[in-house]
């Protein structure tokens, strides 16, 4: 009997935020008529009630995964997923069993859907949950990768325009409106005009387009480089200082890497002098990086992970090397549920004025 | 010619294994004295604050070693003979100590994934100059010399399950345990407190069942670290024994013990056995340590 009323229950889903790409991993459960709950934007609260009740000595990303979806729960949900095995050899691969084992001890009774980063396994899960079929799959996926190079797309354009922009806030203000235009988009069938429409808005911010202005770029780990609600903004923060913002670490960047492993070699090669093996995580891709950005002649990077994490910290020393050999000025921000705003914003000042002066020493 | 090997962290993976496989290969070696006070100061100086605090003492027995040895030897451990993997802050080891140090690093990358041992101490042995022969026979005597210590930790432990009174598992890494500066001499303090203390190492895995159970235990996630799969294995066995207590104790920052931690405790507590879980640093009190073992033995009776 109770067999029969687990299968019977309809599955609600919650899932944990990443930055602005929620919009397109809840297009996947909307296509596939799946009833969802969207987590909440990450804010000092979520992040505190994840904290309460995460175990003390984990990264910060579980932490604040686990308070996006507490109030999906509470809403109602009984359903919630989780990818684990993101980054080889790191402590994100036990953030589903850690996860299910907390939210269970405190008294919810979830079905937690752990799978692997593998477009097989991603298949097979959705497929257990959705009983949808091959098409409608594909067809929901085809979308998600649409939405999610357009996100990807207007963030990119965003850092671009927002140091050159004439009147002050409106790249922001319109990345904001475009986020939540496409958030509140239903049917495939109309994505091309939105597209459209959010990219000539875009085009139409006024900008000093050949002001010549100094470059940074963010490195360091996926999660806390790629969620503005996590390091506190960072990059419209910078861009309105008018300094143009750069980063390579995307979930196209991450997907590219897990299908075409030829990558990881050219990385490999690109970082022998300073590291001969993989720690985990995107430790070899923040070095990679790095060199890569110190060879464009950039003025700056800063290097973004949470406090303690595995990969990053093994390989801070080694871009204190590089830092320190190349003269680049190097900024490292550990980021977990302690820090303070208006701590992170006095170290961004002070980067920028090094910044700006080596900018300026350059010329 | 010298090799000095740094007497912490990888060291006691293989305590005795490095040490004789040298020395049956005609080099002298120097290991870095135990742990300390300045050591430790050392290593915390030059490593990255965020690290975990026994990757701090590592740094520290290398300092110690730079430029009175010819070369400091630093493996690369990735997986052991059970394909699992070490704890993802040895890959680098190597890379970060040659940062460290003027003395040239001796390393080797032992991927059993990919090659098996005696392959890459062969390797290693053409760096020193030795033919394959030579590498043999030092293998043989050295994994010798390492099975008699293994089979004197089996009588120890079976001695010390027999005697009467409060047993205590300490669950750690062997570097944690068998350094008595970073562990502030827990087990020389539980004695004195009339506690016998069993080391997770000790416990032989049950070998009259399959070592290796095919259905994975729903108890707790199948672990990718050497270590995890070790130590729930061993706390299985151990459990089937008359234990009072455990205690388990991690160095702080050590982000593989925040995940094991979880089901350590869950294990324990499942079985009612009373558990206690203690973390050191640099900083870490003998005071405060003191209490604390005192309060968790005095709630065992």
């Amino acid at each position: 009997m109770i067999l029969c009323t687990k299968i019977m229950e309809k599955p609600i889903i919650t899932f944990a935020r990443w930055g602005n790409y929620t919009i397109a991993f809840k297009t996947i459960f909307d296509q596939l008529g799946l009833e969802v709950i969207p987590p909440e934007p990450t804010n000092s609260a979520t992040i505190a009630e994840g904290a309460k009740i995460a175990p003390e000595m984990y990264c910060f990303p579980l932490k604040t995964t686990l308070g996006n979806v507490l109030p999906g729960l509470r809403k109602g949900a009984n359903t919630v997923f989780m990818v684990q095995n993101i980054g080889g050899s790191c402590r994100q691969r036990y953030y589903g069993a850690i996860q299910k084992k907390v939210l269970e001890e405190n008294g919810h009774r979830i079905n937690f859907l752990d799978f692997r980063a593998t477009p097989k396994d991603i298949y097979k899960t959705i497929k257990k949950i959705s009983g949808a079929s091959f098409w409608q799959i594909i067809k929901a996926a085809r979308f998600f990768f649409k939405e999610l190079h357009l996100i990807e797309k207007i963030e990119r354009k965003a850092q671009f325009c927002r140091p050159r922009e004439i009147k002050k806030g409106a790249t922001s203000q319109i990345l904001t409106e475009s986020l939540s235009r496409l958030g509140e988009l239903k049917e495939e069938k109309d994505f091309p005009k939105l597209r459209k429409e959010i990219l000539k808005s875009f085009s139409e911010i006024e900008i000093e387009k050949d002001k010549k202005i100094p470059r940074v770029a963010v490195v360091g780990e996926i999660y806390t480089v790629c969620d503005p609600t996590i390091n506190f903004d960072l990059e419209s923060k910078l861009g309105k200082e008018g300094i143009e913002v750069h980063r390579e670490m995307d979930i196209t960047y991450h997907l590219k890497k897990l299908i075409f492993p030829w990558k990881d070699w050219t990385i490999q090669r690109k970082i022998n002098p300073y590291l001969r093996s993989t720690v985990g995580g995107h430790g070899r891709d923040a070095i990679y990086e790095m060199l890569h950005y110190v060879k464009e002649g950039f003025d700056g990077i800063i290097h973004l992970l949470p406090f303690g994490c595995m990969p990053e910290v093994t390989v801070r020393p080694i871009l204190e090397k590089i830092h320190l050999e190349s003269g680049i000025p190097f900024l490292s921000l550990s980021l977990d549920e302690q820090v303070a705003e208006a701590g992170i914003n006095t170290r961004l000042e002070a980067f920028v004025d090094v910044v700006r002066n080596h900018y300026n020493s350059k010329q | 010619m010298t090799i000095g090997i740094p007497q912490a962290l990888i060291y006691w993976k293989r305590p005795l294994f490095w040490e004789s496989f040298f020395e049956n290969l005609g080099f002298k070696f120097l290991l870095s004295p135990k742990t300390n006070k300045e050591i430790v100061e050392a290593g915390v100086r030059v490593a990255d604050p965020e690290n975990c605090f026994s990757a701090k003492v590592f740094f520290g027995h290398l300092l110690w070693l730079d430029r009175k040895v010819d070369w400091i030897f630093v493996p690369r451990l990735k997986t052991n003979a059970e394909k699992l993997e070490y704890c993802p802050k040895f890959f680098a080891l190597p890379d970060l100590s040659k940062m460290l140090v003027k003395t040239p690093i001796l390393t080797e990358t032992f991927d059993e994934k990919k090659e098996p041992f005696g392959k890459t101490l062969e390797k290693l042995g053409r760096k020193l100059g030795k033919e394959k022969k030579e590498v043999e026979e030092a293998r043989e005597e050295a994994f010798l010399k390492e099975k008699e210590a293994k089979k004197e930790k089996r009588e120890k432990f079976f001695k010390k399950i027999k005697e009467q009174g409060t047993k205590i598992t300490l669950v750690s890494h062997p570097y944690n345990f068998y350094d008595d500066y970073v562990d502030l001499r827990i087990e020389e303090k539980l004695k004195k407190l009339g506690a016998e203390t069993i080391f997770i190492e000790e416990v032989p895995i049950n070998e009259t069942s399959n070592p290796r159970p095919e259905i994975q235990n729903e108890d707790y996630p199948k672990f990718h670290w050497e270590f995890g799969k070790e130590w729930m294995e061993k706390i299985d066995t151990v459990l089937g024994y008359n234990i009072t207590g455990a205690i388990e104790i991690s160095s702080f920052q050590c982000g593989c013990d925040a995940v094991l931690k979880e089901f350590v405790e869950k294990k324990f507590k499942q079985n009612k056995i009373p558990f206690l879980y203690l973390l050191i640093d640099e900083q870490t009190g003998e005071a405060g340590l003191q209490t604390r073992l005192e309060a968790f033995i005095d709630t065992l009776h």
